[in-house]
């Protein structure tokens, strides 16, 4: 064994221990953050959604308020049914569209007879006579077809659809007014999102302010104070916002963002009240008091930066529930008034025609669904990103 | 124990009687009176149903009226539906939410809490995977949208289930299932983490250190331990049940006092949004007051009324 | 005097999402019957996954990868999990740190102490009711009858680690292993416990394992002794050997940080640096990033297990034989292991 090997190495500089640099709070966050592959999702949905209702309307040929009576009511898939050269779809409501080939609907063809004992309606396209015969299966002499109706332009009967495609024209369908019901679930995004940040941020505010006012202040003003909140927080806060829409006897924008504000600030207060309290009683905040710094400034100095981590996850689940909480009331009648329309008045209006028009129902659910799931997934990473419980490691 | 309860009671009883308060002032300071809608009504008209329903009285013999009311359970009449009292919408209502909001409490907590605990212990296991992610679906479907595709599913293509109304025992599956979606998802969330926490704790490892099979280990060291914070879950469940019902009875066109809320809410209908929110409060605090004094029999540390 | 338990290569390694982390690699000791064994080394060097392997409660992601535990003469890890559950509170019984958080707090002392006792003896509750308040009257609970309806909570800091005490050898088990036993309490009531754990061990015949960061409690009541660092044994012998003739830097070096008896003042010296990543371990001694004497080949090769006396083992290059002499560390040791 050569003897070199055995000579002392003197002292060994630790350098290892310091390649990682230390990171500051925020960027160690957002380090952690960026490894929650769920959260990245959530955010780009939900960048992806914004984008949908901010810029998306000015993408498509209509408002949220442009009716095509004619074009009422058709889905995003077409079954069209050969005609000559052309092709026709039949909504539920018995009109019959021209249809290009790639899917966009042209015209709607007059009827000119409706026979409604034999089931039997004619219609008119350049001069000729388009018969359908929807008596199938509804005659009870007419039982056991595979098919309902049938088609005859010019001799030629079909009772199969050609082939089926998407509705180029409305690409989401259209409603019972003949809107266009993508541009309404974008219109939809915007006020569903709009309502819920603003809400969000008034409810932060004030929640912020509530509550480090109580934790700072301590003693009779906290108790005082948080007695307030418990009574507020003693019966389901829809009721309020009922209470408030209610109250307002009509259903504006505004409206609706008020009576949501002026509850859901009280978590937000009992949150920041708990931080507070807990902050306090740190040095650096003991040090202040004691150097005379006015309160205003050690709350909003250093008081509330240091409180932000929960502060943040608490309002990444405010917004979902925000949203929620719209379409609820939406949903019971007190969403914004027509034509403007959020997701969960979207949904509502589908419901009367779910049976025959399921798709009237399907987009708006989806962008609820698709928006929660972003913000949980996004509050979710947050929480484990910024709770201090979780970091050092 | 005794002194708690007394204390809560008190508490329970100032708080329902401020909201009383607050309804009775927040529907009579609505401009232009209950009667007022969009198309005018004729002065005569609206002289003669102030007068019916004593609005002409001055507002503190109003208010007292009322509270006297409130004390002997007489919610007065209904603005809207003429001969009806609200507490006849009330008697009426309440059973069928009752019953509702009843099964799906019991499916809540029957299915919540061993979907959570089964999906901790097969923790990032194929079955922990799909429940978690029925269990976020359900989180963020909201109960309007569940509820119809329930109807369009079950009662409308596959003709299972009725699409309304609670005449046959089947009836109930939709409404149950809807009401009862959110918070089972919730309930299974916070029974998985909790659950997880638990297991980690040093009381579990103390329990196997003492060979305590691991089948106890867990139904009888971890689950009680793990159904803590899902006792504290228990009132806002109701809650969630409670403005629930508003649309799960709209949509399965129920009878319950949801739908008659909603209704007078549309209707503006005042006497009975006053009556039946107070109500609701009443339930709800009671509700919460029960759950709470549970809360003491599975948590020892809170038992002597010691407020956290 | 007879063996009750050999630990032989153990080596237990966690397996996380950022690699394996080898907490254990490679720990040789034994006792006999009547032993007190302690275990020293600094926070995470291992003690507390040696003891946990022994019981096999090592919890996912962790596995004993390698090694044997000879209780009486039978592995352990071979013996199934219902098996070794029989063993455990009536063969080897453990106690842990922190006593605030290792009673169930929504169960009673006495549903929780007559459940591990009738676990491991046909007898009825109240003969299991029996057994327990004369064992919490044993660790010196005054009216058990009342105390054991107490919930943990109801109980302090001392109580609990005595009733914890009173469950974990209510069984007469033949090893007791305490995990820093008193760490979590205050100094008056730590020798209270330790001369407790030592009186009523005697009582019924169980040996101990001590694991704890402090020397001096192992000088009181410890006739042998494991130092671990970095997952590894560094040192180990009776209490006297190691205590006279410490032959390993790390040991040395742990001696030193004790703050003397006779000058309370004195500061106490702490070994600097920090302990290695167990993720990425150095190939050579895990201690050498921070050993005084290291040398070249402490960075290249783990140094072997030199024999220094009768059962008296150190893992340092400085007993090698073409080592350069140092004062206090006997060159040219056997290789043992
Ligand atoms: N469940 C686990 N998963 C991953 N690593 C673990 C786990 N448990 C322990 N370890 C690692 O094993 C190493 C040894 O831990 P151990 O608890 O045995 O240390 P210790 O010597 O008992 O320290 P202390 O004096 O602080 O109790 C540590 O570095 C720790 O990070
Ligand atoms: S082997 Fe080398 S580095 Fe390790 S303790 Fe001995 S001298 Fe120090
Ligand atoms: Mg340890």
């Amino acid at each position: 064994m050569s003897d070199s090997r055995f000579e002392f190495v003197g002292e060994i500089s630790e350098d290892l221990e310091s390649v990682r640099p230390s990171l500051t709070y925020w960027a160690d966050a957002w380090r952690r953050l960026k490894k929650n592959k769920l959260s990245m999702m959530g955010i780009a949905i939900i960048i992806f959604t914004i984008l949908f209702g901010v810029v998306g309307p000015f993408l498509t040929p209509y408002s949220y308020s442009d009716q095509i009576n004619d074009f009422r009511n058709t889905p995003p898939r077409l079954e069209l049914y050969a005609a000559g050269d052309t092709y026709l779809y039949l909504t539920n409501d018995y009109i019959l569209l021209e249809v290009s080939e790639n899917g966009n609907i042209q015209r709607r063809l007059e009827r000119i007879e409706k026979d409604i004992f034999n089931k039997i309606y004619v219609y008119e396209m350049d001069g000729e006579a388009v018969t359908v015969d929807f008596s199938y299966n509804t005659l009870p002499t007419k039982q056991g077809y595979d098919y309902d109706f049938t088609i005859e332009y010019m001799g030629q009967v079909e009772n199969q659809p050609a082939f089926t495609k998407w509705n180029k024209s409305f690409p989401f369908g259209s409603d019972g007014l003949g809107r266009d019901l993508l541009t309404r679930v974008m219109y939809g995004a915007r006020i569903s999102l709009f309502v819920a940040f603003v809400a969000t941020l008034v409810n932060l505010f004030i929640g912020v302010i509530y509550g480090s006012i109580a934790g700072f202040e301590g003693g009779r003003v906290d108790n005082i104070m948080m007695r307030i909140v418990d009574i507020i927080n003693s019966i389901p806060l829809v009721l309020y916002v009922i209470l408030l829409m209610v109250w307002f006897r009509n259903n504006g924008l505004w409206n609706i963002i008020i009576a949501l504000s002026s509850v859901y600030w009280v978590s937000m207060a009992r949150l920041v009240r708990g931080q507070m309290l807990a902050l306090k009683e740190q040095e650096f905040v003991l040090a202040a008091i004691t150097l005379g710094v006015p309160k205003r400034k050690i709350i909003f100095r250093h008081l509330i930066p240091n409180a932000m981590g929960p502060i943040i996850v608490a309002m990444a689940m405010m917004i979902p529930s925000a949203v929620f909480t719209e379409a609820f009331l939406s949903f019971i009648g007190l969403g914004v008034s027509a034509p403007m329309a959020s997701w969960g008045v979207l949904a509502n209006n589908a419901l009367s025609g779910l049976t025959t028009y399921p798709y009237q129902l399907f987009f708006p659910a989806l962008a609820i669904a698709f928006t929660m799931l972003a913000f949980n997934f996004l509050g979710d990473g947050l929480r484990d990103a910024l709770d201090p419980r979780l970091r050092k490691g | 124990m005794n002194s708690y309860i007394t204390k809560r009671l008190v508490s329970a009883v100032i708080t329902l009687l401020l909201i009383a308060t607050l309804t009775f002032v927040m529907m009579h300071s609505i401009p232009g009176g209950p009667f007022t809608r969009e198309r005018p009504v004729p002065d005569e008209i609206l002289r003669t149903l102030n007068e019916k329903y004593h609005l002409d009285d001055p507002l503190p013999k109003q208010y007292f009226d009322y509270m006297k009311g409130l004390i002997t359970f007489d919610l007065g009449p209904s603005y809207s539906k003429i001969g009806t009292t609200v507490n006849e919408l009330i008697a009426g209502g309440f059973p069928d939410s009752a019953r509702v909001g009843g099964l799906a409490s019991i499916l809540i907590i029957v299915m919540g809490i061993p979907l959570g605990i089964i999906s901790a212990l097969k923790q990032n296991k194929t079955i922990d995977y799909f429940v978690m992610f029925m269990a976020t679906l359900g989180v963020t479907v909201p109960s309007f949208v569940i509820a119809t595709v329930i109807i369009y599913i079950f009662a409308g293509q596959l003709g299972w289930l009725p699409s309304f109304g609670l005449s046959s025992p089947l009836g109930y599956i939709g409404p149950v299932l809807a009401l009862a979606g959110y918070s089972i998802s919730f309930v299974t969330r916070l029974t998985r983490s909790s659950m997880l926490e638990v297991l980690r704790q040093d009381y579990i490892r103390t329990a196997r250190a003492n060979g305590i099979p691991e089948f106890w280990v867990i139904a009888k060291h971890a689950v009680k331990n793990a159904l803590i914070p899902v006792v504290t879950y228990l009132g806002p469940m109701v809650a969630a049940i409670l403005t629930g019902s508003f649309v799960v009875e709209r949509i399965f066109a129920i009878g319950g006092m949801g739908r008659y809320f909603v209704e007078s809410v549309s209707n503006r209908d005042y006497t009975t949004i006053m009556g039946m929110t107070v109500f609701y409060a009443a339930f709800y605090i009671i509700m919460v007051l029960l759950v709470d004094l549970a809360y003491g029999l599975i948590d020892p540390r809170i038992r002597l009324g010691k407020e956290e | 005097m007879s063996r009750l338990l050999e630990v032989n290569n153990l080596k237990t390694s966690f397996y996380t999402h950022l690699g394996e982390v080898q907490a254990v690699r490679g720990v040789t000791f034994s006792m006999d019957k009547g032993d007190i064994l302690g275990i020293v080394g600094e926070s995470g060097s291992g003690k507390s996954v040696t003891a946990l392997s022994i019981m096999k409660l090592i919890d996912h992601p962790g596995r004993i990868k390698e090694g044997e535990i000879l209780f009486e003469g039978e592995d352990l890890t071979a013996r199934t999990e219902k098996k070794m559950s029989e063993l455990r509170g009536s063969e080897i019984s453990m106690i842990f740190q922190d006593p605030m958080t290792s009673l169930n707090p929504v169960y009673t002392i006495k549903n929780q102490m007559v459940e591990v006792i009738r676990r491991h003896n046909k007898v009825s509750k109240k003969e299991a009711a029996n057994r327990a308040m004369e064992m919490l009257s044993l660790v010196g609970i005054p009216e058990p009858e009342r105390r054991i309806k107490s919930f943990p909570h109801e109980f302090s800091g001392g109580m609990r680690q005595r009733a914890m005490i009173a469950t974990a050898l209510s069984c007469s088990p033949k090893l007791l292993i305490a995990d820093e036993p008193t760490t979590a309490l205050d100094v008056t009531i730590q020798a209270q416990i330790l001369d407790l754990m030592k009186k009523l061990t005697k009582e019924i015949d169980t040996s101990i394992i001590l694991i704890t960061h402090d020397l001096g409690v192992i000088a009181e009541i410890c006739n042998k002794m494991v130092v671990m660092y970095g997952g590894m044994m560094m040192e180990k012998g009776t209490t006297d050997q190691i205590f006279h003739k410490p032959s390993h830097p790390y040991t040395v070096g742990l001696l030193k940080s004790v703050p003397r008896m006779d000058c309370a003042k004195e500061r106490l010296i702490p070994i600097p640096g920090s302990p290695p990543d167990l993720l990425a371990p150095p190939k050579g001694c895990p201690f050498s990033t921070r050993c005084p004497h290291a040398m070249q080949i402490c960075l290249e090769e783990a140094p072997p297990v030199f024999q220094v006396e009768e059962n008296h083992t150190s893992a340092c290059w400085l007993l090698h034989e073409d080592a350069p002499g140092m004062e206090g560390y006997h060159k040219g040791c056997d290789i043992v292991g």
